[in-house]
């Protein structure tokens, strides 16, 4: 089996034999590397805008991170100070409240004759 | 021995478990006071406690997680089992409903006329504004379903876009649902029909508003980039979620809309 350099396929593909009186020499290849593309107007590469576009708000989860991680002792629930307290101690009143509340109903619903 | 050395997740001592067993406890005493005594102070009082322990359980939930780092891979199995375990028990609340339908349908009484439809009822087509409902909760299943690989291609605007089209579905199917409540021309009280036709769809639109939240929820988490590309859970519970509605919904409109 004899074999040529196939410029097309750019690998050895199998001759004729006769192939091998008219050797067919090694070409320079020809450059795979394509123009410089030329555009009606001038291309903005990604690489030159800002670093961090901002869309749709910055990313704030590693300060959050920080924030939650401080050794301080305190509960999650807790953690972010003054506005968790408030949360926290309107729904523990509305809950206490609403048990004095619920249980004052029910003993006056379970007093026969006498409803409300 | 200051640190734990395994990889679950021992909790805050909190105190919502305790809050949220006190509303349930004001939403049902509540519910009392208000068919026997005309008064509905405890049972708003208990749907405001209610919401507010939902809130604060969960955004504790989101700090432990996203904030603290505490949802390692073993803690991540346990919630999968759980939003699995979940939505199985969710599925059987449904198989009772679709018991009832199929009890009184199957066999109409001679009380009904002895046919289903029952005589006197003109059933909704279900051809006109059930089918619009079909096609808008299976096609929210199809845009989640590209927010999520979006989300997991690191691809920020799609996810964002994708996820805000499927709660836009979740809230036209709601806006329909209710236009056709308003619009029937039967009641909840016309018999066993309007009963389990009430019923049934009724929770499920309930549950279609629960998923919608979640789903607005995660919205704002993606926003605020909560989410990384091979750890989201919550996204994938609210997927899970909302595939379980439209499936429901499916059920639904064959066996109550169209052989109904």
């Amino acid at each position: 089996m004899y074999y040529k350099f196939s410029g097309f396929s750019q690998k050895l593909v199998g001759a004729v034999a006769s192939a091998a009186y008219v050797p067919q020499g090694l070409k320079p290849l020809v450059s795979t590397e394509s123009p410089a593309l030329i555009f009606g107007t001038p291309t903005k590469l990604a690489s030159d805008s800002p670093a961090a576009v901002s869309y749709l708000g910055k990313n704030k989860v590693p300060d959050l991170q920080k924030l939650f991680q401080k050794a301080d002792g305190l509960p999650v629930h807790l953690k972010r100070g003054v506005p968790d307290q408030l949360l926290y101690r309107t729904t523990m009143a509305l809950t206490i409240g609403g048990t004095i509340y619920c249980l004052i109903a029910l003993y006056m619903a379970s007093q026969p004759k006498s409803k409300k | 021995m200051a640190h734990q050395t395994h990889a679950y997740h021992m909790v805050d001592p909190s105190p919502w478990p305790l809050t949220g067993a006190t509303a349930a406890l004001l939403l049902t005493s509540g519910l009392a006071m208000w068919f026997h005594y005309n008064s509905t102070t405890l049972m708003a009082l208990g749907l405001l406690t209610t919401l507010m322990t939902m809130m604060q359980w969960w955004r504790d939930i989101v700090r432990e997680s996203t904030f603290q780092g505490h949802h390692t891979m073993p803690v991540q199995k346990g919630l999968r089992y759980g939003m699995i375990l979940f939505i199985t028990s969710e599925v059987f609340f449904f198989i009772g409903f679709f018991w009832a339908f199929y009890h009184s349908s199957l066999a109409p009484t001679p009380e009904l006329g002895g046919n289903w439809p029952p005589t006197g009822i003109h059933p909704l087509n279900p051809f006109e504004v059930p089918l619009l409902n079909t096609a808008v909760l299976l096609a929210s299943g199809v845009t989640i379903t590209w927010a999520h690989h979006s989300l997991m291609a690191a691809n920020r605007n799609q996810s964002i876009q994708a996820l805000t089209i499927t709660v836009t579905l979740g809230l036209y199917f709601t806006a329909l649902q209710a236009m056709e409540y308003y619009e029937a021309p039967f009641t909840i009280a016309d018999g066993v029909y309007g009963s389990t036709f009430f019923v049934a769809t009724g929770f499920h639109g309930l549950h279609v508003i629960i998923g919608s939240t979640f789903l607005i929820v995660c919205l704002l988490r993606l926003i605020k980039f909560h989410f990384t590309t091979a750890h989201h859970f919550g996204f994938e519970a609210a997927a899970w979620y909302g595939h379980f509605v439209d499936v429901v919904w499916l059920f639904l409109y064959i066996s109550i809309y169209w052989w109904g």
